[in-house]
């Protein structure tokens, strides 16, 4: 860090104020409806900032997120989650047996626990054995070190401002709650809570460097910024969850730790892994400032695809029973953003509106027949937030209405690909506070047109104190019927199948159908 | 006939619109109001006390609430000695070189020829229909906190009225920045470029507990008052800035017993509001010198030795500092939306520095509901920087919810500064860049 310091043009002279510490501890137990216990996350985390002195540079800080989290569910429920967590066939969880889970065997929970060649086949993807999912934050790549970076301000002879921060961070473009549009440039933990916990808790930090220079106004834009963000971590795509865990989001877990019945080869031969180097990095940039009643951003982002992209091994050799052959290596294609969000205040409406949008190029979707096909993707978000006094409702305050319409359209789509061409997710927020805002209810509706498929997710937020937090809530999902044919199986001809690709088609919500879960979560800040 | 009415009409609209002729002398007037003495009632003075005993032989110069509040021994009053807080000299210059220039437009918020200064500095007249709207400019356009200032740390603690129970204790920065109307901070009048004509910028940043870590507020007023307030929130946990509609303006501030829109006394548009000004009176309000009053030792401490007032009375909602018998004006604003959570405001309008040290807030159903107090310390008598000024320095405010019996008090420490409010805090930039 002092090495990196230096290079960037400033070092730390002084003290210049007392490190400022603030955190939480908190527990967080979930029961599943004929499961049982689903989580018992215990987490403490530690935030702290420390300001500096350096010369010719203001605002300069060093900046660190420690979090450690137990969750105790892996000995608490081992009978359903963990390494001995057995299933009667693939996707049991989710959806009823079918021509398609009998050819298939159950995935193996955690393989790196159960099945050596199989965890070799998924190596650095997905192969977490059972102490790395009861304590997440404790691997390799150090996550308990949710961010460390430094940061300084150098005033520019025109009054403009250049910052510079580098360090593990998380970098956050767009505005858009529960489904990314923009917010890319971290890949995210599914395996914590699939998409329901803020972003800000299970984004994977990376090691960035980032440069604002701030503008401010000018004669058109009441503020201007132009920011580069150099993502130089090595490449990690989204946690989906290990099959085995409490949470893996479209169950992709226990798909690629499954294999053909009868000895049959695996589903994943191999994982496509990035070494670091430069030429795997990834640059983004965004202009954003202000114009009138309108914020707006022009992004562009040069990464790589954060979900797994399945091709087919290549390898024509017939399986050998025993062996670690397998069907399908997993890929992370480069892919080129470019895209934009506004929002606007319509001072007729008293309500904000929000757009956001994004066009990328190099994306790969799956395919029943060939695997995978490279295809450009449009995705939007259309946003509106305004608050209601609804005073029958028992309440001065106003109410917070948020909807949010997330739209996806696949320009190269193929009828064998388990998506449909034009997808849709609507989410309604609808927030009320009450004793001086200590006690508020909310509840969350999001509904995937495509899947069919619904969640809803009503809760109450008490703050006892200064320090003390509660939470209950309801996590209830209906949906997961869409099928799917898998030419395996005799495709459309052979009936009506589950297996493996519906569900991609039925999406985070729509697998996540028995997951109807009591949430209660207690924390203690300080 | 027709005619007739059409030349009075006419006749209204002209002395309505256009400036009186505000002299010199007008100006004098009202900022110096106690140059000449200062005002008295029978039976009341410096250093007594008025509490349940004694609050009727003085129920003429204590606004209602107040009255109330010490009718039922919720509080008492220690008064103060009457003293002058001279507004910066560059601000009275301002409003000499502006006499005359400043006229009202056909509409409420419409207003033009005001550059720097107090807009109407003549006395108001009750037989004036827009008075009440020119006082409002004159607070709208006073010397608040000067061209800019910052309160940091800003404490607000949510108070059980009846059990005296502290639920919630909010540390904040709140910044203020003037973009136009400038008179004192270089660059005057105006700070440049400023491309959608802003004219102030509050800036707010949570400090503490975890919960609300980070949230911050930007709010900006334009120079065009019949435009709604651009505001931004930046919630710490999603990192993200999010736009306000007006309905959050007029909500509780995080819990608080304080909506945006009661910032300061008034914090919205004119033109949001219907101004009736009702009369001058003597009143006792909350102004007095910071180092005399008793301070509270254990909320803050820092290495300047400042301590905030202290607060004391029913539930600890009411700041222990002595009134003065000042020179009030008695305007009432009352919304226009009828979907406005509140009735209206009487406010009580410091007739020297133009702050609203008292207020009373009435519910849609027209019953009482808040009493704002928001202590007007003397600048000379308060940190040493803030020595000569010409600020009226807010420096303790309660907001008394006198249906819930719950209040929201508030602990500053308030600098004039201007290295404090660089105009980059007043970006959305700097919400991002700070809550990061």
């Amino acid at each position: 860090m002092g090495v990196t310091a230096m290079s960037l043009g400033f070092s730390a002279t002084s003290v210049a104020a007392d490190t400022e510490w603030a955190g939480f501890v908190e527990n967080a137990t979930y029961v599943r409806d004929g499961v049982g216990l689903s989580k018992f996350r215990n987490t403490a985390q530690a935030e702290f900032s420390k300001s500096l002195e350096a010369d010719g540079w203001s605002n300069v800080s060093i900046n660190g997120t420690l979090r450690a989290t137990y969750d105790g569910v892996y000995d608490l429920n081992d009978e359903e989650f963990g390494k001995d967590a057995t299933e009667d066939y693939l996707g049991a969880n989710w959806h009823d047996q079918d021509l398609s889970s009998t050819i298939l065997l159950p995935g193996t929970p955690l393989p790196c626990e159960n099945d050596p060649a199989l965890c070799k086949n998924l190596d650095g993807y997905m192969d977490q054995d059972e102490d790395e999912a009861k304590l997440p934050d404790f691997n390799d790549e150090l996550d308990f070190i949710r961010e460390l970076y430094i940061s300084a301000d150098k005033r520019l002879d025109n009054g403009d401002i250049l910052n510079l921060s580098f360090g593990k961070q998380q970098v956050v473009w767009g505005k858009t709650d529960l489904f990314r549009v923009l917010d890319v440039i971290n890949p995210v933990d599914y395996s914590r809570h699939n998409i329901y916990d803020e972003l800000e808790d299970i984004r994977i930090p990376q090691w960035m460097l980032t440069a604002e220079w701030r503008m401010g106004p000018n004669e058109v834009f009441d503020d201007s910024n132009f920011s580069i963000v150099w993502n130089i971590d090595k490449f990690r795509p989204n946690n989906l969850g290990t099959c085995g865990q409490a949470y893996r989001i479209i169950d992709a877990g226990c798909f690629f730790s499954s294999r053909i019945i009868g000895g049959g080869p695996y589903v994943i031969n191999d994982v496509d892994e990035h070494d670091w180097s430069l030429a795997n990095s990834q640059v983004g940039l965004k202009w954003e400032g202000v114009y009138g009643d309108a914020t707006f951003s022009l992004n562009a982002l040069h990464y790589r695809q954060q979900l797994p992209s399945i091709h087919t091994s290549g390898n024509g050799a017939a399986p050998v029973p025993g062996s670690n052959f397998g069907l399908f290596n997993i890929h992370f294609p480069e892919v080129n953003l470019i895209g934009g969000s506004i929002d606007y205040y319509s001072m007729n409406q008293d309500a904000v509106w929000r757009l956001e949008t994004s066009f990328t190029q190099g994306e790969e979707q799956p395919r029943d027949a060939y695997g995978y096909k490279k295809t450009d993707m449009f995705r939007y978000v259309i946003g509106f937030d305004k608050n209601i006094s609804i005073p029958e409702l028992g309440t001065r305050s106003a109410f917070l209405v948020s909807t949010q319409l997330f739209g996806e359209h696949i320009l190269d789509h193929e009828v064998d690909m388990p998506n449909e061409e034009d997808n849709w997710i609507a989410t309604l927020l609808l927030k009320g506070f009450y004793v001086n805002n200590r006690l508020s209810p909310q509840i969350i509706i999001a509904h995937d047109f495509g899947a069919d498929a619904t969640a809803i997710a009503p809760s109450i937020e008490y703050l006892v104190d200064d320090h003390w937090k509660v939470n209950v809530g309801f996590n209830i999902k209906e949906g997961g019927d869409k099928k799917f044919p898998w030419s395996i199986t005799g495709g459309a001809a052979g009936g009506v199948q589950t297996e493996p690709l519906a569900r991609f088609l039925n999406g985070p919500i729509g697998v996540a159908n028995q997951e109807d879960e009591f949430q209660m979560s207690v924390r203690y800040s300080f | 006939m027709l005619n007739k009415t059409f030349i009075s009409l006419a006749l209204t609209a002209a002395v309505s619109t256009s400036a009186f002729a505000a002299t010199e002398q007008d100006v004098e007037n009202s900022f110096y109001p106690y140059k000449n003495g200062v005002p008295s009632f029978n039976g009341l003075s410096a250093g007594m006390t008025i509490n349940q005993s004694n609050v009727e032989q003085f129920k003429e110069v204590l606004d209602p609430a107040m009255y109330e509040f010490i009718k039922a021994g919720d509080t008492e009053v220690k008064v103060g000695e009457t003293t002058s807080f001279d507004l910066h000299s560059s601000y009275v210059d301002a409003t000499k070189a502006n006499l005359a220039n400043v006229k009202l437009g056909v509409n409420p918020g419409e207003i033009s020829g005001s550059v720097a200064g107090r807009p109407f500095p003549e006395e108001p007249s009750l037989d004036d229909p827009r008075a009440g709207e020119k006082l409002a400019w004159n607070y709208k356009y006073g010397y608040n906190w000067g061209d800019s200032a910052a309160i940091m740390p800003f404490y607000w603690k949510f108070r059980n009225m009846e059990t005296g129970k502290l639920e919630r204790t909010l540390k904040f920065n709140f910044h203020f920045l003037n973009f136009t109307h400038r008179t004192e901070q270089t660059p005057t009048p105006a700070i440049t470029p400023n491309p959608s004509n802003l004219f102030r910028g509050i800036y707010v940043q949570v400090l503490e507990p975890f919960d609300v870590k980070n949230t911050q507020l930007l709010i900006q007023r334009f120079e065009d008052d019949l435009k709604r307030d651009n505001a931004y929130l930046y919630l710490g946990f999603q990192r993200r800035v999010r736009r306000l509609s007006s309905g959050q303006v007029t909500d509780s501030f995080l819990g608080s017993d304080v909506m945006i829109e009661d910032f300061e006394g008034y914090n919205g548009r004119i033109s949001d509001m219907k101004w009736t000004f009702k009369g001058a009176r003597n009143m006792l309000v909350p102004m007095y010198n910071h180092n005399d009053m008793e301070l509270d030792s254990e909320s803050h401490k820092d290495d300047e030795g400042y301590q905030v007032v202290a607060f004391g009375g029913k539930g600890n909602c009411f700041p222990n500092v002595t009134y003065q018998l000042r020179k009030v004006y008695e305007v009432e604003s009352s919304s226009v939306d009828s979907n406005h959570p509140i009735s209206k405001r009487q406010h009580f309008i410091d007739a020297q520095t133009f702050t609203i040290p008292r207020n009373i807030t009435y519910d849609r159903k027209g019953d009482m509901w808040k009493s704002w107090s928001i202590g007007q310390a003397h600048p000379d008598h308060h940190l040493p920087q803030n020595k000569g000024k010409g600020v009226a320095i807010d420096d303790a405010f309660t907001m008394v919810d006198m249906q819930a019996q719950h209040c929201t008090t508030g602990q500053f420490k308030g600098i004039v500064d201007p290295k404090l409010t660089p105009e980059s805090k007043m970006t959305v930039q700097n919400l991002r860049a700070s809550g990061k």
